[in-house]
């Protein structure tokens, strides 16, 4: 629709009344084209589920966060939102625990995520209570992926715009992360990325994902470090880093150890352009 | 007379002409509040260029009055932040005019300081040397008032010896493609230009269908149609507002040949920039 016809106050009474029957007209045509489109719960006409493409489009816009699953360790790492001089830092937060072995970190839209957490950690003691045993890693995702699912086929609704990446360790003491996504969708991984960046992130993550990379918890963190300053600006200013050993309950990196982290990575690196220039003289 | 597929009953157009026309004539005819209403919106929408020291308006257009060699247009916050971080920082650029316009989406600010987040089109020349010339322009051209602003700028009958970059921004699911958006790797750079210019863009060229649009279509088209060499660099991203990585995604061009001598100091730019994000930072909370 041109710009200056929303403007319809202005003009001739002719321009008036024509201006006015062409915005009708055309929020008809919006109306059919989109063939009930906006309409959550109903398929476009070539199979798009748009509500649920433009919440993946909200996902884009929050800041990166990347899981990592080790041998013992799953590592948890988020691009840190840059916070307003008076504003509480504690108050936002992306890494959020679950239940004592659960923990997830999410990317998209604040308010949904904190409802969607909300529901989780309540689903996770009913679960407690009700069978007498912690969710297992894959439940609790599954959880999540189901609400999020609903809210995709429900009139009067749109769907969660955030996804999640949710890591911990079952009974079993095996690893897991998992990822979920506004459609409902969930999938296990051995690294993912998601938010602004994810895809620049997640090519690193293809190519230095080895053994070598997970071989000890310390690797693992410094993999999880190496890939969000692919596309964090402050350096580690601006990183945040939890991790969960087997047995052992969530734990936050303060700022000092993000910062060792990052010195000894960046030490890594200049050692290694050294070598290569030695290499080629 | 016809009915239309939403139930108006119109009129058929008569090629012939009848009576009945000339009665319809007299009542479509303008009436003197018609009259009046169209001037106001007209002077109201009036594109103005003047220099904000002495508050006078400029007579004759910008570049009659100017001799121009290079001419960067930076439109959108995001192409502007990049020109203040990594062209003006290495010299001394004054200003020679702006424009202030107004349309149903924006009015140019008065301000003095001006920041990428606020509404305006501001025009420099390097002190060194003034044939060089910069535009940053944040404000939105309406599809009537672009050639006004063209006509204010560069005037009726344009030089052919100068050379036009125009630098802008555009969200990702404007570009067409047979590829899923979802594997696009924005932002990315795509380049447009006329048919004088000669030199190699530092980017690939914008594929079809993909078109250009807004002020920056219009400045391309008129140096097409002028014979005047430009080159238009499209960024596409996934975040419209200001943002570091989209503002970085321009980088390129810094190693154009046209360009060199205006890009000194580009560690210090990137401190520059690093600066302006944070001042410009709006602090929204809705996505984390």
């Amino acid at each position: 629709m041109k710009k200056e016809y929303l403007h319809t106050l202005q003009g001739t009474r002719d321009e008036r009344l024509r201006r006015m029957s062409f915005v009708l007209r055309s929020l008809w045509n919006i109306q059919m084209d989109m063939s009930f489109g906006s309409w959550i719960h109903v398929s476009h006409s070539d199979g798009h589920l748009f509500q649920v493409e433009y919440a993946q489009e909200a996902v884009k816009k929050g800041s990166t966060a990347v899981g990592i699953r080790g041998t013992d360790i799953v590592v948890l790492g988020v691009e840190k939102k840059s916070v307003a001089k008076l504003q509480d830092e504690r108050t936002v937060r992306k890494i959020c625990a679950l239940d004592d072995h659960v923990c997830m970190a999410f990317a998209g839209l604040t308010a949904d995520a904190r409802v969607v957490i909300n529901r989780a950690r309540v689903e996770c003691q009913s679960h407690k209570l009700t069978v007498e045993d912690p969710v297992t890693v894959e439940y609790i995702t599954r959880f999540i992926a189901t609400l999020k699912q609903k809210y995709t086929q429900s009139n009067g609704r749109r769907p969660f715009g955030i996804s999640a990446l949710i890591v911990g360790f079952d009974d079993d003491g095996i690893p897991r992360l998992y990822q979920t996504d506004p459609s409902g969708t969930y999938h296990a991984w051995k690294a993912n990325a998601i938010g602004r960046s994810a895809k620049t992130v997640r090519e690193f993550l293809e190519k230095n994902y080895t053994e070598d990379a997970i071989a000890n918890d310390n690797e693992a963190v410094k993999l999880a470090i190496r890939a969000l300053l692919e596309v964090v600006q402050s350096g580690g200013k601006n990183i945040e880093l939890a991790i969960i050993r087997r047995n052992q309950p969530l734990k936050m990196f303060s700022a000092k150890e993000i910062e060792l982290q990052v010195t000894e990575i960046e030490k890594e690196k200049e050692e290694a352009e050294k070598k290569k220039s030695k290499k080629i003289a | 007379m016809a009915a239309t597929f939403f139930g108006e009953v119109v009129k058929a157009p008569c090629r012939a002409g009848t009576e009945e026309e000339e009665e319809d004539e007299e009542e479509r005819r303008e009436t003197p509040e018609d009259r009046e209403a169209r001037r106001q919106l007209a002077r109201k929408r009036e594109v103005r260029l003047f220099r904000r020291q002495t508050k006078t308006s400029l007579e004759v257009a910008l570049l009659e009055k100017y001799p121009c060699s290079k001419f960067i247009i930076a439109i959108g916050n995001n192409a502007v932040a990049f020109l203040s971080s990594f062209v003006m920082n290495s010299g001394v650029w004054e200003e020679v005019g702006c424009a202030k316009l107004w349309n149903e989406w924006c009015r140019t600010t008065d301000t003095t300081h001006l920041s990428p987040a606020e509404a305006f089109c501001v025009f420099y020349h390097l002190k060194s040397n003034p044939s060089v010339f910069l535009c940053q322009c944040t404000c939105y051209v309406a599809e009537d008032q672009q050639y006004q602003w063209l006509e204010k700028v560069f005037g009726s009958c344009p030089r052919k010896n100068m050379q036009v970059t125009i630098l802008t921004c555009r969200h990702v699911t404007d570009y067409k493609t047979s590829e899923s958006t979802s594997s696009l790797h924005s932002p990315f750079l795509k380049a447009l230009k006329t048919q004088n210019f000669k030199e190699p863009p530092c980017c690939s060229l914008l594929e079809q269908p993909n078109i250009a649009h807004d002020l920056p279509a219009a400045v391309l088209s008129y140096c097409q149609v002028w014979g005047i060499p430009a080159v238009l660099y499209l960024c596409y991203t996934d975040v419209m507002k200001l943002d570091l990585v989209t503002v970085e995604a321009f980088k390129p061009i810094l190693s154009s040949r046209s360009w060199k001598g205006l890009v000194k100091n580009i560690p210090q730019s990137t401190e520059i920039l690093k600066r302006l994000m944070t001042t410009n930072e709006i602090q929204s909370n809705i996505y984390t």
